[in-house]
């Protein structure tokens, strides 16, 4: 298949020279130009946490797109679906890094944690005031007594909402961390897969899956899963999921979920508000209310067809962060949107 | 030229000339291509400017074995550039190593051949560090995999020595040849 991009070479550079052109809010690093930093409303980094992630190229808009006041300080773009080097995430770190210190949030997948916990190795040896917060979501990739086994999976995006705001608003590294330790212990989130996406750099598809199935579970590069389902109606296919998600951790009858339906960026807009409805529904049904959605493809594997649906049970101090403004070239708006605040 | 970079530059040298080698030797455990891995990092490493080489290596040849290769060659790199501490810099790198790769002696790994020398360097003697290295590399070939992709190859590389820690032998070898050029 042809995909639009000048050479292998060249893609990576030529898509975040368009982004930085394109975005106001964000720049390339001084240091390293595979940094993308803030270029507006950046505080003093001796007095607020600055904030940073690495991630490989390919899956935008994560992580560039959630550069921005609220959010992060800097991402670190790695070649295409290869966690960046553990050099040029020091060179992220020192972009943004103060005397207030600095966060660095690793997605769990092997080479994002080997490099990224090295990075902070280097970072150490040059004195840096360096933390990093290990974020792990997805209940199909370890069961729940070994859930520091699991990956990250779209439902990270809790985190870095809600970490930015709170930095923002003056939280100490050492009480980021915490928080977003509370966070992940707080969040689930699992996929439905139904086409693969195609590699930039082979042109081919990354995996293959037969038709008319539904694979429950499975990673963006095609890693297995919890199990298959037959086409059908996506309600169905919804409340399969969210069951599974409460079985995982469950919710109590008059709680409320956060709400994030992520497509991987072959499905469309039409089919994610429908996967939202059902996904409230299937909620209301346990007794859930589904609350503060953000729906739609943030975390994406070029044009791989799926979904998945994460789900935070919120205190209310981070319900207030995860609703907080903020201003990146890629990250929505948040509305509450309870029973309550509607009426 | 600094010594660090004539050190990069004999290396690149002393890995190309065996990249089929280790090519092979990974074959028999993994994917074949950590001659090739190796040899890519350190093109760029031999270019970089003086105190940039090991970074240089890990952002080219990327992976897991670009930054643990690359925490030894900032070990050796500043103990060339700064006169640090050689012995403690490496002893540093090792436990980096075995925590960031959840690896141990015994494993088949690069730690096979970096643990006994780091343990014979006593003293800062590099030939008893070679020496330890060498048979540390040896010991490879009986040994089972237990970690990376080696470990679900059939046999788990038993017979075959392994590549990572051949290559930590021609690290070390080729620091001894930069000293003795001096």
């Amino acid at each position: 298949m042809t995909k639009l991009f000048n050479s292998q070479e060249t893609m990576v550079d030529d898509m975040i020279d368009g982004f930085v052109s394109a975005f106001p809010q964000v720049e390339r690093g001084k240091i390293d130009p595979r940094v993308v930093v803030r270029s507006r409303a950046r505080k003093n980094p001796d007095e607020k946490v600055t904030m940073l992630i690495g991630n490989g190229s390919g899956h935008e808009p994560i992580a560039m797109g959630f550069v921005g006041e609220g959010l992060l300080d800097a991402n670190v773009v790695g070649d295409v679906f290869a966690a960046p080097s553990a050099d040029l995430i020091l060179d992220g770190i020192r972009e943004v890094n103060g005397a207030a210190g600095t966060l660095l949030l690793i997605s769990q997948h092997s080479g994002d944690v080997i490099n990224g916990r090295a990075a902070i190795m280097l970072a150490e040896d040059e004195e840096l005031n360096v933390r990093g917060l290990l974020m792990y979501d997805d209940v199909a990739s370890a069961p729940p007594e070994r859930r520091q086994d699991r990956r990250g999976a779209p439902g990270t995006m809790f985190i870095y909402k809600i970490l930015g705001a709170a930095a923002e608003a003056g939280l100490e590294l050492n009480g980021l961390v915490a928080l977003g330790e509370a966070v992940r212990d707080r969040t689930v989130s699992l996929s439905a897969a139904i086409s693969p996406g195609i590699s930039p750099l082979t042109g081919k598809p990354m995996f293959k899956l037969p038709e008319g199935e539904i694979f429950i579970g499975m990673g963006v590069h095609g890693e297995p899963g919890a199990g298959r389902m037959p086409h059908g109606p996506v309600g169905k296919l919804v409340r399969t999921i969210v069951d599974k998600l409460l079985e995982d951790r469950p919710i109590a009858e008059g709680g409320r979920a956060a709400v994030i339906i992520n497509g991987m960026g072959g499905t469309t807009l039409m089919e994610l508000y429908t996967i939202w409805n059902e996904t409230s529904k299937a909620l209301a049904a346990q007794g859930v209310e589904a609350i503060a959605p953000m729906v739609g493809s943030f975390v994406t594997t070029q044009e791989m067809g799926g979904f998945s649906i994460s789900l935070l049970e919120p205190t209310d101090q981070m319900l207030a962060y995860w609703c907080e403004p903020s201003d990146s070239p890629a990250f929505p708006a948040i509305s509450l949107l309870t029973q309550e605040a509607k009426s | 030229m600094t010594v660090a970079q004539q050190y990069f530059t004999r290396l690149l040298a002393a890995i190309e000339a065996r990249k089929d080698e280790l090519d092979a030797l990974d074959a028999a455990l993994g994917d074949g291509d950590h001659g090739t891995t190796m040899l890519r990092g350190l093109t760029k490493a031999a270019q970089a400017e003086s105190g940039m080489g090991a970074k240089a290596f890990m952002r080219a040849s990327g992976g897991a074995a670009g930054t643990l290769f690359g925490l030894v060659l900032i070990a050796i790199e500043r103990h060339l550039i700064s006169d640090a501490d050689l012995p403690s810099e490496l002893a540093l790198a090792e436990a980096r190593i075995c925590d960031l790769g959840q690896v141990k002696p015994g494993d088949k790994s690069m730690i096979d051949a970096l643990s006994p020398a780091v343990a014979a360097f006593n003293g800062g003697n590099l030939d008893a560090a070679i020496e330890a290295a060498r048979q540390g590399c040896q010991a490879t070939i009986a040994l089972d995999a237990r970690r990376g992709r080696a470990q679900y190859v059939e046999g788990k590389g038993r017979g075959h020595q392994d590549p990572g820690a051949t290559s930590i032998l021609i690290l070390f070898e080729v620091l001894r040849e930069t000293r003795e050029s001096q």
